[in-house]
């Protein structure tokens, strides 16, 4: 501001004034002061509220608001001086009620000072930027009581003393801790937080800290998690009573990291109560409790699903490598289903059907079952076990629930080109020799391997099943054109294989009878006459037959034999006595075939339809074979069956291995092509990651044979290297 | 006596009263009738001993009235300070008000007062408040008008020229002003619309450095933040964002090139799509600039430009010249209007479509007033306004027809109009004079 120029005039300015009297502010206020003591001493019933109300309008509008404001907070302030000495005198269980009391006193008087000086709160407090009346009234309730030294510490002791003696199974009154904390939440500020959240929490967690070293000691892996749970609800409990809600988290967090995060390993590795011991006595209820406490913790559930995922890897390994338990290859199977059955079922019940659990559960299976090399073949002869005769007189929905596990088994396997290897061999007798027991099983076991490995997995079998159908009616035809012309004849039942669909074996044929080769001649001569351009050859080796035998003392028999068998039964017909060289000769059946049919015919105790000399159990080359006179059944019909090994033998399981080594090859080296041609360069690496994951649905292919197809590929100049970079090659079109 | 027990007698100012203890409870319990009568106090209606009550009776009976009936008469006899005044004693101000006036429709507007003031120049900007107040920008100067239409202390920024004003709340208002040179004044205040008092200063960082800038169009969003178009002293442009309770700076919308987003015209916060308006139009700018923002993303969603617009002839491009924009989330348009208020509309939801004008009212061109003014748009509950020289017309429907037309005879053309707390205030430019209208209350049947 500039320098006031000197003035030559001066002109007063018409100061009319008006003058209040100078008291009036101070008489005023008297009267309002007076109402507040007596609001405070419980004497309001003697005052005028539209007096008092007009006299702090007046005030107001008398521009003395800062004075009526002022000496609010001066006399609030002394009441509640006085309230807190009031309070500090309380003794012992008196002094929560006493404080309590003073609060609901306080909130009254308050609500009645508010009424009378509405106009201020309503006008003079937004303008003048103060704390509404209201407000003001539990701020200083605060300053004064809450945070007066004497009461401080000792609210905050007693209110955790009581929690405490609540928690070792008092009772307290619970009505009044509530209403003490709703104060302390009324109040603004964080006095809940600092004066009781914060120390509760903390004593809180020491107290667990103590009790779960305590349990630990003496308890077993069960009933620490029963405290434990009962512990958490109380605490939750708790809360819902006499705290804030957001309190419930908090010291749920501080339950369960004191009672289960610092001694999950401890609990889950407890010796004779542990999870694994949960596992194996399946207690539901126990891992139940186990899966809800830990999935309340970080990691928790992880290390239960660790745990979970050794134990079963374990057992599993024992299962599949136990010798004893392979001898059967049907029970083995049925063990695994039960151990699957047990955990799906620990899952569903206690684990809540957890998705990461099944996952843990399926990569275990598939871990341990894939150890064993033996399991697609051992899956397969069970579902041949089924099939023939397991499944008798079982409702469909059974059969399908059976079904329905032996697919689960078979997503586990890695080489589902060897199960698909083993399958077919077994459907191929079961379809052979007439033994399915359900075509609508079978049927519906080939749909669920098409759906789940694709059509052309199930072609082949699909076409063993054409074949069948196929040569019913042709051999109906048959019958019809021949008519009378082998009515006297040997019956013949021939079944028309598609080469290629069946599993092929080395077609070693045998001398056949005349009687019989008469006949094939025939079925020969029509099955080429309707169908031409084909080729018939004969599989003895899978046949069986028939054959109405005399005993010495005219006792007459159906023998139910093999071809082989009836090739070397139909030479008796014209000698009583034969060498083995002689019987050779004659049929010319395989040494090995041969051997075990003669074993079948005069080895077998009440089969013995022919005589050895000299009497042992092995087939000599130098041995001869009699006619046995003396053969007795108790049966019309004698059942003579080979010597068939129901597990694959050493050599023939190293056959069928050398088989499966041979199909992959053309797999694998279709797979290189069509990414190479899709890729034109791509690095070794690359080329047999890409490899293993087109074929992983059949098989997980060696890295090895995928080189050594790679290098064949090459040679047939399908691919390059490249010539700079050697481990890159490339497609040449 | 039963029913009798109800009953009160109140002597205010000498008259007597007599009602009952459920009409003075409509006041509520944040009023004196409500006070009285709460049990703290031993005051047990029924008694037979007369209240007195030290007001004047004749405002008393008018305010009686209103707690029994809802509505307010105000006999000529009582000036209207006087009644407001008592109401406020009574704690009842808030029922006053809400009785003064109905609830807003812009068909059947009545004009309620025209306010003069006493600021010379060109009015910038009027924006209603939300409980029927108002701030009239002039110059450098912000004049506060409460419901009672009082004014209060104006309010200024630093002297500085005011580019746009908007109300928070209904004692908060925020004012954007042009930056003085090297000054680094200006730009953004948050002020008390009472006591005129400057509570906040908002800044602008750019790479953490506060910057000077001139403030220009504002809005506001309903969750709680505000918008205004920026020019900084080193060409950073652009669209500014603050939280309203923080006061801090939370984003800054940067100019693309060959686009105008700092010199905007108007901002409009879209709530339903989560967007902002900018508009930036002739004459600030040789073209019209419309962008949809989306702040979550960092951007633009829709545009329209009329570069390289055809030109047929020079009529032609004032005809074609956009001269307000507002965004009808309901339709998912734009409207445009020229300065021959023709209404255009553009489709929200393509982008780089051209404009539908309506040819409605070639009646105006050639006879434009001397010192026209460029026609407003505001929207308000489904009826678009727009305002044209010395009136303002109101469309409503799916076609958009016209309904209303609101004009006064004198102050000349309108600069600015807003509607707000259920008034509509409309701001001349010739004179320092606004109008204010008001839906009148429900009929009695």
């Amino acid at each position: 501001m500039s320098a006031p120029k000197k003035r030559n005039f001066q002109i007063e300015a018409f100061k009319h004034r008006v003058v209040v009297d100078p008291k009036y502010a101070e008489k005023t206020w008297k009267i309002l002061e007076h109402a507040i003591h007596e609001i405070y001493n419980h004497n309001a019933s003697g005052l005028s509220f539209e007096e008092l109300y007009r006299n702090a309008y007046n005030m107001v509008l008398h521009k003395y608001g800062e004075k009526l404001y002022a000496g609010l907070v001066m006399t609030m302030t002394s009441h509640l001086k006085e309230i807190a000495k009031s309070i500090e005198a309380a003794q012992g269980a008196l002094f929560l009620e006493e404080l309590n009391r003073k609060w609901t006193e306080h909130n009254k008087a308050l609500q009645m000072i508010r009424d009378i000086l509405m106009y201020m709160d309503r006008t003079f407090i937004p303008s003048a930027h103060k704390t509404p009346v209201h407000e003001l009234g539990l701020n200083l309730w605060r300053d004064n009581i809450i945070h007066s030294s004497k009461i401080q510490t000792r609210l905050q002791d007693t209110l955790l003393e009581l929690v405490q003696r609540e928690r070792t199974g008092e009772v307290i009154n619970r009505g009044l801790m509530r209403n003490i904390i709703k104060m302390l939440m009324d109040l603004c500020g964080s006095v809940y937080q600092e004066n009781f959240e914060k120390p509760f929490l903390e004593v809180s967690a020491d107290f667990y800290r103590r009790e779960s070293q305590q349990f630990i000691e003496c308890c077993d892996c069960g009933d620490y998690l029963k405290k434990a749970e009962k512990r958490l609800n109380e605490e939750i409990e708790r809360v819902s009573q006499y705290m804030d809600v957001k309190s419930e988290g908090k010291i749920t967090n501080v339950v369960e990291k004191e009672l289960i995060e610092s001694h999950m390993h401890r609990l889950v590795h407890m010796d004779n109560s542990g999870l694994v011991n949960m596992l194996v006595d399946d207690k539901y209820d126990d891992l139940g409790r186990m899966y809800s406490l830990f999935c309340r913790v970080p990691d928790g559930l992880p290390l239960i699903r660790d745990v979970m995922t050794s134990h079963i890897r374990e057992i599993g390994k024992q299962l599949v490598t136990d010798p004893e338990k392979l001898k059967d290859p049907v029970d083995f199977v049925q063990r695994l289903l039960d151990e699957k059955d047990k955990h799906d079922k620990i899952i569903s019940l206690a684990f809540n059907n957890d998705k990461t659990f099944q996952n843990a559960l399926n990569s275990s299976f598939e871990y341990f079952i894939n150890l064993n090399p033996r399991s697609p073949e051992f899956i397969s002869l069970f579902v041949d076990d089924k099939l023939r005769k397991g499944l008798k007189g079982v409702s469909e929905e059974d059969v399908e629930l059976v079904l329905d596990k032996v697919m689960m088994l078979f997503r586990y396997l890695q080489e589902k080109d060897v199960f698909e290897k083993y399958y077919k061999q077994h459907l191929a007798k079961r379809l052979l020799s007439g033994k399915t027991v359900s075509d609508d099983a079978e049927r519906s076991l080939i749909v669920k391997l098409k759906t789940e490995c694709g059509y052309q997995f199930t072609s082949k079998l699909e076409g063993m099943f054409t074949d069948m159908k196929t040569s019913q009616d042709t051999m109906q035809g048959f019958y019809a054109a021949m008519g009378a012309d082998i009515a006297d004849g040997p019956t013949l039942t021939v079944q028309v294989l598609t080469t290629g669909s069946w599993p092929t074996q080395s077609s070693s044929t045998c001398n056949l009878p005349p009687e019989i080769l008469g006949v094939c001649e025939k079925f020969r001569t029509y099955y080429l006459g309707t169908h031409t351009g084909r080729r018939l050859s004969w599989q003895t080796n899978m046949g069986t037959a028939d054959l109405k035998a005399t005993f010495g003392k005219g006792q007459k028999h159906e023998l139910n034999v093999s071809t082989y068998q009836m090739c070397i039964l139909m030479l008796f017909n014209n000698a009583d006595g034969l060498s083995y060289r002689e019987i050779e000769q004659a049929t010319e059946i395989p040494a090995a075939d041969l051997k075990r049919c003669l074993q079948s015919l005069a080895c077998v105790r009440g089969k013995n339809v022919l005589r050895k000399e000299p009497m042992s159990k092995d087939i000599a080359e130098d041995d001869a074979f009699f006619f046995n006179d003396n053969f007795q059944s108790k049966f019309y019909k004698v059942k003579i069956g080979t010597v068939v090994a129901q597990k694959e033998s050493e050599p023939e399981k190293q056959e069928t291995r050398q088989r499966v080594e041979e199909d992959r090859k053309p797999q694998i080296e279709a797979a290189i092509v069509r990414i190479m041609k899709a890729r034109r360069v791509l690095d070794h690496n690359n080329i047999v990651a890409e490899v293993t994951k087109q074929l992983q649905s059949r098989f997980l292919p060696n890295p090895v044979v995928i080189k050594k197809r790679i290098e064949s590929l090459i040679e047939r100049e399908f691919l390059e290297r490249d010539k700079v970079d050697r481990k890159l090659y490339r497609y040449l079109a | 006596m039963g029913i009798q027990k109800d009953r009160v007698r109140l002597n205010v100012g000498g008259k007597i009263f007599e009602t009952t203890a459920t009409t003075l409870a409509i006041a509520g319990r944040n009023s004196f009738f409500g006070a009285m009568f709460d049990e703290d106090w031993n005051l047990q209606p029924g008694s037979p001993t007369d209240h007195l009550i030290d007001r004047n009776p004749d405002c008393f009976a008018v305010l009686l009235d209103l707690l029994r009936t809802g509505e307010l008469y105000i006999p000529s006899n009582i000036p209207e300070k006087l009644l407001y005044r008592e109401a406020l004693f009574y704690g009842l101000l808030d029922h006053v008000r809400s009785a003064k006036w109905g609830p807003f429709d812009g068909n059947r507007l009545r004009l309620s007062r025209s306010i003069t003031g006493r600021a010379p120049g060109d009015g910038t900007a009027i924006r209603a408040g939300p409980d029927g107040g108002c701030c009239v920008a002039h110059g450098s100067m912000v004049h506060v008008y409460d419901w009672m239409l009082d004014e209060h202390p104006a309010i200024n920024l630093d002297y500085q020229r005011v580019n746009d004003a908007g109300w928070i709340d209904s004692d908060s208002i925020v004012i954007s002003a042009c930056e003085r040179v090297g000054r680094g004044d200006g730009g953004m205040g948050l002020f008390s619309a009472s006591t005129g008092e400057l509570r906040y200063k908002f800044n602008v960082t750019h790479d953490d450095q506060v910057k000077s800038y001139t403030a220009g169009a504002l809005s506001f969003s309903s969750d709680d933040k505000i918008f205004s178009s920026c020019k900084g002293r080193s060409n950073e442009y652009g669209i500014g964002v603050w939280d309203q309770t923080t006061g801090k700076q939370i984003d800054f919308f940067y100019e693309p090139p060959a686009w105008s987003l700092g010199d905007a015209d108007k901002l409009q916060w879209l709530h339903g799509t989560n967007c902002l308006l900018v508009a930036t139009l002739f004459p600030r700018k040789d073209n019209c600039y419309i962008s949809l923002l989306d702040f979550r993303e960092k951007k633009m969603v829709w545009s329209w430009s009329d570069i390289g617009a055809p030109v047929f002839d020079e009529g032609l491009l004032d005809e074609r010249r956009v001269r307000d924009a507002i965004a009808m989330e309901d339709t998912s348009s734009i409207c445009v209007v020229n300065e021959y208020e023709d209404l255009g509309f553009m489709d929200l939801r393509s982008t780089g479509g051209s404009v539908r004008w309506s040819s409605r009212s070639r009646l105006m061109k050639g006879k434009m007033p001397d010192e026209p003014c460029y026609p407003k748009l505001a929207l308000h509950e489904g009826q678009l306004f727009s305002s044209m020289n010395d009136s303002i017309s109101v469309f409503c429907g799916p076609d958009w027809v016209l309904t209303s037309r609101l004009r006064r005879s004198y102050g000349g053309s309108i600069c600015d109009f807003s509607i707000g707390g259920d008034r509509l205030f409309a701001l001349h430019s010739e004179e320092n004079v606004f109008d204010i209208w008001e839906t009148p209350p429900p009929p009695i049947m």
